[in-house]
């Protein structure tokens, strides 16, 4: 389903969550959202997703307006951590109401998730563990076929072994039914294999909407000797710089061309790729959140919006 | 519009486990009374008190647990409210049928042991077995029960503490009712029964006052929920 989003504003009181996002998102794929605590990402799903409705701006999804829009909503899933579509007994009721309200419900799936994740159907949902509580909340997001499926950190809860069995389930399920999947997260490294494309939000604004191998090539590790680093990185978008003794690694943003990598190579210098995760880093205000709402401070992201990224 | 069958199911699946529950205890509770004291009186007419509480946190849940995982679903808040109403006009006849049918066990067991099945309060009826009357008085205050749960809940859903502020409303729809259907033992805490309303009694007063206050209450639900953002509580 394809979403568009146009100068949307949520508000709650005095503090702005959303704050004049434009954002488009084609159809059919899997999207990673990111973004520090307290920059949006639960707000915006919650739009998404009409769970609130937003102060200003406008949400359309599949070209309509989503709030109390019948039409659109059935197609829409969200699973949050709060457990509401679980916290209605034992497993097995959270299903019986799932299988009625979800127009694309595959329940033989459903039981198939249930068996994988070791869910006990009759056990009580608040007699979980918050595991088990958040697997059941992955498998009633992924049997329930929304062509629209966001997952806002639901899966947190699960250990290592049952969230790696999640991302086989659902990549191998978004083969075989395609869909659009958006996955707000925390866990960068682990979840973005999986990512087709990436939008990064920082303090309910846009700081990039790129495809995630265009956005790993705008990050470049650039390493060698102080003077060198410093001489090739004068002019370009440093992200942070790191230093032992005399080699200096500079994280710089921004295409590098064949003419730049081969000064790169004359002057000694190693240029390698950027993990994800230090890029949303270094994107959202650095380590320690420098920037930080209140500070006054500019975060690297506030020159990164005017520039090459939407 | 579906018919609200799961919903209904659910809720009527677990009041007749509740019912069933209590039925036991009740009778245990009375025999007790029989055996170590005397009973001379209806001991469901006073237990029945507490069914009515269960009605309100029955309205509650409508909105704090179902509107929730209705929306979840995809469902718009006009979809739960149009199977809320629908779940309510049917959860409340079927409650107040399990509450006569309690009467009428009760008639049956006292008859055997050759006791007395008084009542201690004043109703639309005045013997347990009148059964229209017994059904339609707790049909009455099913209904406005009820829909004050989901009114306070949705108030305390979409408010919080702000809340507070809708219980007074809630207790005026419970006092309309009762000042129809013209019982005097509403029983609230810190009130009791110091607050009532005189109004003229007849049955169709009654029936009228139950309907106004059923579409009322379902109305200042639907004024709260209409457009109630689903909240992000942490669990």
């Amino acid at each position: 389903m394809r979403i568009e989003t146009e100068d949307l504003v949520l508000r709650y009181g005095e503090t702005t969550a959303i704050d004049g996002l434009t954002l488009e998102l084609e159809g059919g794929k899997i999207y990673g959202l990111l973004g520090r605590n307290g920059s949006g990402k639960t707000s915006l799903l919650s739009i998404l997703a009409a769970f609130r409705r937003q102060t200003a701006g406008s949400v359309r999804i599949d070209g309509r307006p989503v709030f109390e829009n019948a039409a659109v909503t059935s197609r829409i899933s969200l699973i949050r951590d709060n457990g509401e579509t679980v916290d209605i007994g034992t497993a097995e009721d959270a299903i019986f109401f799932a299988e009625w309200l979800r127009p694309d419900w595959d329940g033989a799936y459903a039981r198939s998730l249930l068996d994988l994740f070791g869910i006990d159907p009759k056990k009580n949902v608040k007699e979980m563990s918050k595991g088990q509580r958040s697997a059941l909340g992955v498998v009633i997001g992924l049997a329930g076929r929304a062509p629209l499926t966001m997952f806002d950190e639901s899966y947190l809860g699960m250990d290592a072994p049952s969230r790696q069995a999640f991302y086989d389930a659902l990549l191998a399920d978004y083969m075989a039914h395609p869909r659009t999947i958006i996955m707000s997260t925390h866990l960068i490294e682990e979840v973005s294999p999986l990512f087709e494309e990436v939008v990064i939000i920082d303090r309910g604004r846009l700081v990039a909407h790129e495809e995630s191998h265009t956005l790993l090539a705008r990050g470049t590790a650039v390493t060698g000797p102080v003077a060198q680093v410093e001489a090739f990185t004068a002019g370009l978008k440093v992200l942070g710089t790191r230093r032992l003794g005399p080699t200096a690694s500079a994280m710089v943003y921004g295409d590098l061309d064949d003419a730049r990598r081969g000064q790169a190579a004359a002057a000694g210098l190693d240029l390698g790729p950027i993990a994800m995760q230090d890029l949303f880093v270094h994107l959202t205000g650095g380590p320690g959140a420098p920037g930080a709402p209140g500070t006054g401070e500019e975060s690297p992201a506030a020159e990164l919006r005017t520039g090459e990224t939407r | 519009m579906r018919f609200p069958t799961r919903l209904l199911a659910a809720n009527a699946y677990f009041a007749l486990l509740l019912f069933a529950g209590y039925v036991v205890v009740v009778a245990v509770i009375a025999a007790g009374v029989a055996v170590f004291g005397t009973l001379s009186q209806s001991a469901w007419e006073a237990a029945v008190q507490l069914p009515r509480w269960y009605a309100l946190f029955t309205g509650v849940a409508l909105v704090r647990q179902y509107l929730p995982m209705y929306v979840a679903h995809g469902q718009t808040r006009r979809q739960f409210g149009a199977q809320a109403a629908v779940t309510v006009a049917l959860f409340a006849p079927f409650l107040s049928a399990l509450i006569t049918l309690g009467y009428l066990l009760e008639a049956l067991v006292y008859n055997l042991a050759g006791r007395p099945q008084a009542l201690d309060k004043v109703h639309l009826f005045t013997e347990p077995t009148q059964v229209p009357l017994v059904f339609v008085e707790y049909l009455l205050e099913f209904v406005t029960w009820i829909v004050s749960g989901t009114f306070i809940g949705a108030g305390f859903y979409r408010w919080e503490g702000g809340g507070l502020l809708l219980i007074p409303v809630g207790i005026g729809l419970l006092l309309l009712n009762e000042g129809a259907v013209g019982t005097d033992h509403l029983g609230l805490p810190f009130i009791g029964d110091r607050l009532a309303l005189d109004l003229p009694h007849s049955l169709g007063l009654a029936l009228g006052v139950g309907a106004a206050t059923f579409v009322l209450g379902l109305a200042l639900t639907w004024s709260i929920i209409r457009d109630m953002p689903i909240r992000n509580r942490k669990s």
